[in-house]
């Protein structure tokens, strides 16, 4: 006989605690109670003689024998007693099949892959267990997720086992085998073995870190064979600062190997070469190579290390460019020349001037400005208003004021970022009357001179003209015009970058300044995504492969992760655990369960107890004793 | 908040058809429960008699003279006018335990109360403990139940019994003969036998009813007790068994049989009630049956 839920130890323990208090409960419960009566003169009659002995001593030991039985038969069924040997009892078993990108590996010269291999032990695991086991399927990538419940079933085990395919993250061991000991802790039953199939590798943090908790339930079945890979592991495009049609292209390469190679790393874009470097990559080190390449065309950036290794899935990455978006601006004015200049500064800005005859109010552009110009309807699109003609101008005019000195910018918003000017004045200007949700972005003394109007479309309204008066010397100018157009479009002048990588956790490094709510992180198909942001550090994941969009503030990172997480490490079991596939251990004669048998044993023990020498049944059902208890007392 | 009267309406209907019975002709008194010889001044016509001189000229037969040219006088069957006290138990063995003796015998001594006011006798209730308390006499029919209600329930069980005294003090402030309803557990420190032997001897009939609860009888406890007598305080040490509790039990029945013989043996009744029945059952069941009321 031997106890599944507790140790003989702890029964023993718990046995004498409890025997303890029932045998102080017994003698508080048979001490001597006050009681009031209506006379004592029966008492004297009944001849009873006086209590002289001591108080504590034991007064109906069958009493006390029954509970203190009946109580020991009770912990006995909580202990869970089973007739038989140790061995014998069902045990639960957790499998934890390894379905990281690596397991996607090519081996036999490319018959078989790592998967195969593994659910071939996990299959020889099985059958090596006796048919009692129970066995749950756990699948571990960067996320560990059962296939299986504790099953018996092992035609249910073997099709888990055939549905388990690679994923595209690496393996998170430590999380996988801390789920699988909180299975076995929750699940009824004796605790068996946890056994690792894979290729044990990790992350190199992971290996850094020792494994938590007891291994003396652990198995590794290895499933390793001399693999020779390298591969890209990040890819990452950017616009050049000073040519916005120059991509600046960076291809980092890893050799993850035990041989140096020299591979070559070509870049082609839409089909047509791009780029080529040939790559020295020692062994375990990475490489980053960088390309230019000009264009302001969409299309597909593809590329591809040139490698016959077991695992192509990190060999190619594809990265696809999106169209170069411009600012299209129709500028009514007769003296075009004077703007010219302004908007001719900004590359991503593309200007058409019409004269004012010729104005149209659906002009099919994404901005118009009309140079003091009264317009017969009003733009559909967003405008921006230079000196309007007093009777049409779109904002109220207060009042016209001649030689004003601007007396404020509104530097506190995004319109008049940057802007400031010292004891400048106009010859003359118109000064509006705005509303309270107008933007008021610079101000003389007789009131705002420029305004802006948010909502759809905007409207910018210019009091003076920019060219023509004094200001045209100032940085303040172009300025104003960029906060202007960054004001009306803002995606247009958004930062913009592409990154290549794997698939996983994605961090991100966030300006000084961002607040968190200006953070949002999009899904391919838009979704939002969760994230956390802890010293200005933004950490995401992502499961599978896709496009994560990173929109912070005025800066947008586009991650597009296609390639695999591929672990760089293997992983060092600790010493002691059991290693490969078990022999086959067939099913013993099982062993009896008996806590029910001992439960209804003790149950009856004490209601017999209550039965017998009960206070309060002597007071519900006043019955008569047996004889034999009767003269015994 | 009023408290809830002691006996409800519906039981006072059904008293209405018993009457206090005795059995005792007593001395100096007219009265009984078989129709009397003497014709008086009762409520119930006797007979006839013709005139003589000086007999009360308001109970001459106008229309038999009118008729007969004669005077004739009605006689009235004289009713009996024995007085019947009642000596309820006040002391503190009536509030031991519960449900308490002392509530039951507040009811049962309102009931017979009642019973007497609606046959227009003359009641008087006497509590007693260590001496007699301020009685309560009632009479003139059942509009004056209501006083006696306040009366009880406005009474408190303390203090311990002395019967002789309290025999020696009824004796002295009751010299007329009469039925006399001891209402009372009896138990106590002191025996109570000779007392009531006295006042059997002095003339009364005694109706003697012995309230108590079933653990005056049966106790319900075991194992070691420190007892205390309700009335003197006084404890006793005991460890009580299912032995121990046959012998008080039949301690206590003794002591009921003794009571019994000694009512039986002067002509009294005597009647043992448990707490446990009701009140009604009681009157109409054990009392009936004892001849205390018909």
């Amino acid at each position: 006989m031997f106890f599944l839920n507790l140790s003989l130890g702890q029964l023993l323990v718990l046995f004498g605690s409890v025997s303890a208090v029932a045998v102080t409960l017994y003698l508080l419960d048979r001490s001597r109670r006050r009681q009031t009566v209506a006379t004592l003169r029966f008492w004297v009659n009944a001849e009873q003689p006086v209590a002289v002995r001591r108080r504590h001593r034991i007064q109906q030991p069958l009493s006390l024998l029954l509970q203190i039985l009946s109580m020991g038969l009770l912990l006995l069924a909580v202990a869970q007693p089973r007739l038989g040997s140790p061995g014998a009892t069902v045990r639960n078993h957790v499998l934890i099949l390894d379905t990281s990108a690596w397991m996607g590996a090519q081996i036999q010269g490319g018959k078989r892959t790592l998967m195969q291999e593994a659910q071939d032990r996990a299959r020889s695991y099985l059958r090596a267990l006796p048919s009692s086991d129970r066995v749950m399927i756990v699948r571990a990538d960067a996320l560990t997720m059962p296939a299986t419940v504790f099953e018996t079933n092992r035609k249910k085990l073997e099709a888990a086992i055939a549905g388990s395919h690679p994923g595209s993250t690496a393996l998170n061991l430590d999380q996988a085998i801390e789920f699988a000991r909180h299975s076995q802790a929750l699940s009824a039953g004796r605790a068996g073995e946890i056994a690792v199939i894979g290729s044990g590798r990790v992350s190199r943090r992971e290996s850094a870190e020792p494994l938590q908790g007891p291994v003396s339930n652990l198995r590794f079945v290895p499933v390793t064979e001399t693999v020779e890979n390298c591969g890209l592991t990040k890819i990452g495009l950017r616009k050049a600062a000073a040519d916005p049609d120059l991509w600046e292209i960076f291809v980092s390469a890893r050799n993850y190997g035990k041989s140096a190679q020299t591979l070559p790393l070509t870049l082609r874009f839409g089909g047509a070469p791009a780029g080529s470097r040939r790559l020295q990559l020692p062994p375990g080190a990475e490489r980053e190579s960088t390309f230019e390449y000009r264009t302001r065309a969409a299309g597909l950036l593809e590329a591809t290390l040139f490698t016959h290794d077991a695992f192509p899935q990190d060999d190619r990455a594809v990265l696809e460019l999106p169209p170069q978006k411009s600012l299209s601006v129709a500028v009514y004015s007769d003296e075009s020349e004077l703007l010219r200049p302004i908007l001719a500064a900004n590359p991503r800005v593309n200007a058409t001037f019409y004269p004012t005859k010729d104005y149209s109010a659906m002009p099919q552009r994404d901005l118009v400005i009309l140079d003091r110009f009264r317009p017969p309807t009003v733009p559909a699109v967003d405008s921006i208003w230079i000196d309007p003609p007093i009777p049409g101008s779109p904002i109220p005019v207060r009042t016209r004021l001649t030689t004003p000195k601007v007396a404020r910018w509104r530097s506190g918003h995004a319109l008049g970022s940057g802007l400031r000017t010292q004891d400048l004045r106009l010859e003359s200007a118109t000064v509006f009357e705005a509303a309270p949700s107008d933007i008021r972005i610079a101000e003389v003394d007789g009131g705002p001179v420029i305004v802006a109007r948010p909502g759809k479309p905007k409207i910018v309204v210019i009091g003076f003209h920019p060219a023509r008066s004094g200001i045209r010397y100032e940085l303040a100018t172009p300025l104003l015009f960029g906060n202007l157009l960054r004001w009306t479009t803002p995606e247009i002048f958004r930062r913009w970058e592409l990154t290549g990588g794997s698939v996983g956790s994605v961090k991100m490094t966030l300006d000084s300044d961002l607040a968190e709510s200006d953070v949002r992180v999009l899904s391919e198909d838009g979704r939002t995504l969760p994230f956390t942001v802890r010293e200005r550090t933004l950490n995401t994941f992502v499961g599978a492969p896709g496009t994560v969009r990173v929109i912070a503030g005025d800066r947008e990172i586009v991650y597009s992760l296609t390639l695999p997480e591929v672990a760089d490490t293997m992983w060092e079991p600790p010493a002691g655990i059991r290693r490969g596939i078990p022999p086959a251990r067939q099913a013993g004669a099982g062993s009896r369960e008996i806590w029910q048998l001992l439960a209804i044993l003790g149950a009856a023990g004490l209601l017999l107890e209550w039965y017998l020498f009960g206070r309060l049944r002597r007071i519900w059902f006043p019955i008569r004793k047996p004889v034999f208890l009767r003269k015994a007392s | 908040m009023p408290s809830a009267p002691l006996l409800d309406r519906e039981f006072l209907e059904k008293l209405e058809r018993l009457t206090i019975h005795w059995q005792k002709s007593f001395a100096g008194l007219v009265g009984g429960h078989n129709v009397s010889r003497f014709a008086g001044g009762g409520q119930e016509f006797l007979d006839h008699r013709h005139f003589h001189h000086g007999d009360d000229l308001r109970a001459i037969n106008w229309r038999a003279y009118l008729r007969l040219e004669k005077l004739f006088l009605k006689m009235f069957q004289v009713e009996p006018r024995v007085p019947v006290r009642m000596l309820l138990d006040t002391s503190g063995s009536m509030s031991a335990g519960s449900p308490e003796k002392f509530d039951y015998a507040r009811k049962l001594a309102a009931a017979l109360c009642y019973v007497g006011l609606v046959r227009l006798d003359t009641i008087a209730i006497q509590p007693f403990n260590e001496a007699l308390g301020e009685r309560c006499r009632s009479g003139g029919g059942r509009h004056r139940f209501s006083p006696v209600m306040d009366y009880l329930a406005g009474l408190r069980s303390e203090g311990r019994t002395d019967y002789l005294e309290v025999v020696r003090r009824f004796v002295t402030a009751y010299p007329q003969r009469g039925l006399l309803i001891v209402i009372s557990d009896f138990l106590g420190a002191e025996s109570c036998e000779k007392p009531l032997q006295y006042l059997a001897d002095y003339g009364h009939e005694l109706l003697l009813v012995q309230i108590w609860r079933e653990e005056d009888r049966s106790p319900v406890w075991m194992g070691e007790l420190d007892l205390v007598e309700a009335e003197t305080g006084e404890r006793l040490r005991v460890e009580v068994d299912a032995t121990a509790r046959e012998r008080y039990t039949r301690a206590f029945d003794e002591f009921s049989k003794s009571l019994e013989a000694l009512a039986a043996r002067n002509a009294g009744r005597y009647v043992g009630i448990s707490t446990s029945m009701a009140i009604e059952e009681f009157v109409f069941g054990s009392l009936v049956r004892a001849r205390g009321v018909a």
